[in-house]
């Protein structure tokens, strides 16, 4: 939220251009643009917000323009959630994350959008086993918030793995993953980055690291020079290094999971100080590593002793290159990593210091290729510090915060490639290292509480991760519970066949279905889709009911173990009961007794159709009178009943209440 | 919590509340458009819902709400569905009516001046027995209701059933005075020279 107050001004920049189109040649067309310290480029993933709807949409961008007195508007090319095309699903087995790719042509495709309804970048990976599509490492298709292999096709309402060669008129190659990525090192994980908009900050980490190897600066230069194939070579290198020393990376790994969206964060702050400090590291490796621990406190010192370390043992350089290979899944493992790694070798050195000489390094590689990410970033970084703080106390707000990191560095390193072959890339260095040294500090203490914090499942707090980022989105863009399109029961229905739909009960009658939503997000900590049951003259006056429907089906089944195992009690003294929700849908022939309808009668009963179409009071002096007063008594009766019932179980409650309150 | 807009949001839901009628015992066949028409003549209809059922298995007859256009003409409507028995698409079961109540409605705004809190109570809680009893009790009375609806429903359908019997049985009867009066009756009059085709005096003068 905090990040939100402070975004007012939203920031926006025009990258590069296309060319002109229109009429006039008034048209102007863009390959990329920053908005609000996002890069986003075209064949990016993105959420798009609409006004009224919870879930945000997904898209690609393929069209960004501007024309006079209009307007920026971008051509969004549609991703389906599972749930927007249940029906036409020729199976339910869809994994939790993945979507579908508009193809084909017609209605649903493609749409203009005012670019200021992008709400940020979406990881969506091409899974797709075709060979057009290179195929992504497993950390990265674990990492990303989305997965696609299938199209559907919006004419003919078909799902397809098939790809076709083209869709909305673009080589279909746009939509998958860019072959780029799947090069080792440091331009892979550039490349990722660019593609997973959201992704976290360990992807920056990953690129700054393999510069810290060897001389950052040189690095940066190559990179910057076209010299991709050396990084290639030195990422296989790093590679080869990496299946060396797995372990201990695995290690490292695990401590950084927790605070992998602190580091990235830090990483980006400190780049920019990690830049100048990477320059000095290159005159005297040697004695930045001395003087490590007060270079430390600066962020360049830790660079150095990050880039002197890796020198020193090509062990290390190993583990770096498995951070890096970390990196893909966690910037802040992959800094965690290199921290361990340097500890291992360094042996007695500190092992902040260590961390943050990794931290640094990666800063330091990032920034180099992020030269002109760090212009537009100095003030981005700036807020994502202070985002990153924020995150400290709130998870959620850290992964807002981590992904608005990762999205900065996502457009840097789209600029680095973009920029690669521009020869500004030494001044931009400078202008990095102009930035302030508070980042590297920030990431010290991160690093500290990673390595505190080291766990043995990196990769599954990773997910945990991403969980909260997509809720995160959703919570802060939905107010409703409502998707595009779909009613309540169709909801219902796709959440009670995958098991995530859960009944509850004994709430109190008069909540309402967003109180609900609250309370389970309170007791929960899940995010949910929430309806309470409509009471009828039937239902308890006692006891209000609720359909959740949670978003996966372990949170599902995890509550309703917790309300069965504990008591969650609410404020009108009444226990929560959840169950399996079982919903049953109004088949199209139920029965109905109590009209009549007599075979003979049907002739006679032409007559009367208006009668029995429309409505009508009985009178007296009429058979159906009676009979309608038959039923009036019966529904006397019932009532009756229904009552009584509800007194007696209020009294079996009140007994019971009073107990609790005894004690 | 409680800014005046929640609050103006939850008096204008209040009010309309009280301006609706809850209706039950509705055929499965009923739509809101039959609704509409079948409420149009006594008031204006300014919205009708079906209140829709995932939760009950069974044929629970439909439920629905019909907003009218004041409190006053949704009270003179269910005094008079109260008097007269009233028939919507079908006879003889009349529909039932009561004024709607605030918990009928599943999109109702958060009452503003209320707040809810819950706490988890761990085993050993003092207030935990206690809890664990409520909650069974909870699932005992849900059982209950549903036994309960189940008996209604065979109630309703031995009515059901007893009512179309006697009225084959009447129509069967009031058929075969019909065909005697179309065909033997009116032959043997004629035979035995009594006047034809009195309904008042039938048979015989």
């Amino acid at each position: 939220m905090t990040v939100h107050d402070k975004d007012e001004n939203i920031e926006f920049k025009w990258g590069r251009m296309k060319g002109k189109g229109g009429r006039n040649k008034e048209v102007q067309f863009y390959e990329s643009f920053t908005y609000d310290g996002v890069e986003y480029r075209l064949f990016d993933s993105v959420y798009v917000y609409k006004e009224g709807e919870e879930e945000p949409y997904i898209g690609k961008l393929i069209k960004i323009w501007e024309s006079p007195n209009k307007p920026k508007q971008v051509k969004i090319l549609w991703f389906f959630r599972p749930c927007e095309i249940l029906n036409f699903l020729p199976t339910n087995e869809t994994r939790d994350n993945e979507l579908f790719l508009a193809s084909g042509k017609g209605r649903g495709l493609t749409n203009v959008n005012p670019l200021e309804a992008l709400v940020g970048k979406c990881n969506v990976i091409c899974i797709s086993k075709d060979c057009r599509n290179p195929q992504p490492p497993d950390e990265e298709v674990q990492k990303a918030e989305y997965v696609f292999y299938r199209v559907f096709d919006v004419e003919h309402c078909k799902v397809s793995d098939k790809l076709d060669d083209q869709i909305a008129d673009f080589d279909v190659k746009l939509f998958l993953n860019k072959l780029d990525s799947l090069k080792p090192v440091d331009l892979k994980e550039l490349y990722i980055d660019e593609k997973e908009v959201t992704g976290k900050g360990m992807e920056r980490n990953e690129v700054v690291v393999p510069p810290s190897q060897n001389n950052i600066q040189s690095m940066t230069r190559e990179e910057n020079g076209k010299f991709v194939e050396k990084l290639v070579s030195r990422s296989t290198e790093y590679k080869s290094s990496l299946g060396e020393k797995p372990t201990s990376n695995v290690g490292l790994g695990e401590a950084c999971k927790s605070n992998i969206g602190f580091s990235c964060r830090v990483d980006d702050k400190s780049m920019p100080m990690v830049t100048n400090g990477n320059e000095d590291c290159n005159a005297s490796l040697a004695k930045q590593k001395s003087s490590n621990e007060k270079q430390l406190a600066s962020g360049d010192g830790l660079k150095r002793q990050l880039a002197t370390g890796y020198d020193r043992s090509k062990k290390i350089s190993g583990d770096k290159t498995d951070l890096r290979s970390k990196i893909d899944e966690g910037g802040k493992r992959v800094a965690i990593g290199g921290s361990t790694r340097q500890e291992r070798v360094k042996g007695n050195e500190n092992f902040t210091h260590d961390t943050n000489g990794l931290v640094e390094d990666k800063h330091d590689r990032k920034t180099k290729l992020d030269d002109s990410k760090r212009n537009l970033n100095a003030n981005r970084g700036e807020g994502v510090k202070r985002r990153r703080f924020v995150h400290d106390d709130d998870d959620d707000d850290d992964i807002v915060e981590t992904l608005g990191l990762d999205v900065n560095s996502s457009k840097d390193k789209k600029k680095l490639r973009w920029e690669k072959d521009s020869s500004n890339i030494e001044g931009t260095h400078s202008k990095r290292l102009k930035l302030p040294n508070e980042p590297t500090k920030l990431s010290h203490d991160k690093l500290h509480k990673e390595s505190s914090t080291k766990s043995p499942n990196g990769e599954k707090k990773i997910d945990s991760c991403e969980f909260e980022v997509t809720r995160r989105l959703d919570t802060d863009t939905n107010k409703g519970l409502r998707f595009k399109g779909f009613t309540w029961e169709e909801h219902l229905k796709s959440a009670h066949e995958q098991g995530r739909l859960v009944l509850l009960q004994n709430l109190d009658p008069s909540l309402t279905s967003q109180e609900v939503k609250d309370l389970v997000l309170h007791a929960f900590q899940e995010d949910c889709m929430a309806k309470i049951i409509p009471a009828t003259a039937f239902s308890s006056p006692l006891s209000g009911q609720a359909f959740v429907i949670f978003r996966r089906r372990e949170a599902a089944e995890e509550a309703i173990r917790k309300l069965k195992k504990g008591c969650l009690l609410m404020s009108n003294g009444r226990p929560l009961v959840g169950s399996v929700g079982s919903p049953c849908f109004p088949q199209k022939r139920r029965k109905f007794c109590g009209h009549i309808v007599i075979d003979q009668l049907r002739m006679m009963q032409r007559e009367m159709k208006d009668a029995v179409s429309t409505s009508h009071c009985s009178k007296s002096n009429n058979v159906e009178y009676d009979m309608a007063l038959d039923w009036c008594l019966l529904q006397e009766r019932t009532a009756y009943a229904w009552g009584k019932l509800f007194q007696r179980q209020g009294d079996e409650l009140k007994k019971v209440e009073a107990k609790l309150k005894a004690k | 919590m409680g800014s005046t807009s929640e609050k103006e949001n939850y008096a204008a839901f209040e009010k309309k509340v009280e301006r609706t009628v809850y209706l039950d015992n509705l055929a499965p066949y009923v739509t809101e458009s039959v609704l509409r028409t079948a409420f149009d003549q006594f008031a204006t209809v300014k919205d009708v819902r079906l209140i829709p059922n995932y939760l009950e298995p069974r044929n629970v007859p439909q439920c629905a709400l019909v907003e009218l256009d004041s409190p006053k003409k949704a009270k003179e409507i269910i005094s008079m569905i109260v008097q007269y028995p009233f028939m919507i698409s079908g006879m003889p079961r009349p529909v039932r009516a009561f004024p709607a109540k605030a918990e009928m409605f599943d999109d109702r705004p958060k009452n503003p001046h209320r707040k809810v809190t819950c706490r988890w109570l761990e085993p050993g809680d003092p207030d935990f027995e206690a809890a664990e009893e409520m909650k069974q009790l909870t699932c005992k009375h849900a059982d209950e209701a549903v036994y309960l609806l189940q008996l209604q429903l065979q109630e309703e359908e031995k009515l059901a059933m007893h009512q179309e019997d006697t009225l084959k049985g009447h129509y069967k009867k009031y058929k075969m005075i019909d065909g005697i009066m179309d065909g033997a009756a009116q032959r043997l009059a004629r035979h035995y020279g009594l006047r034809e085709n009195n309904d008042s005096k039938p048979y015989f003068d």
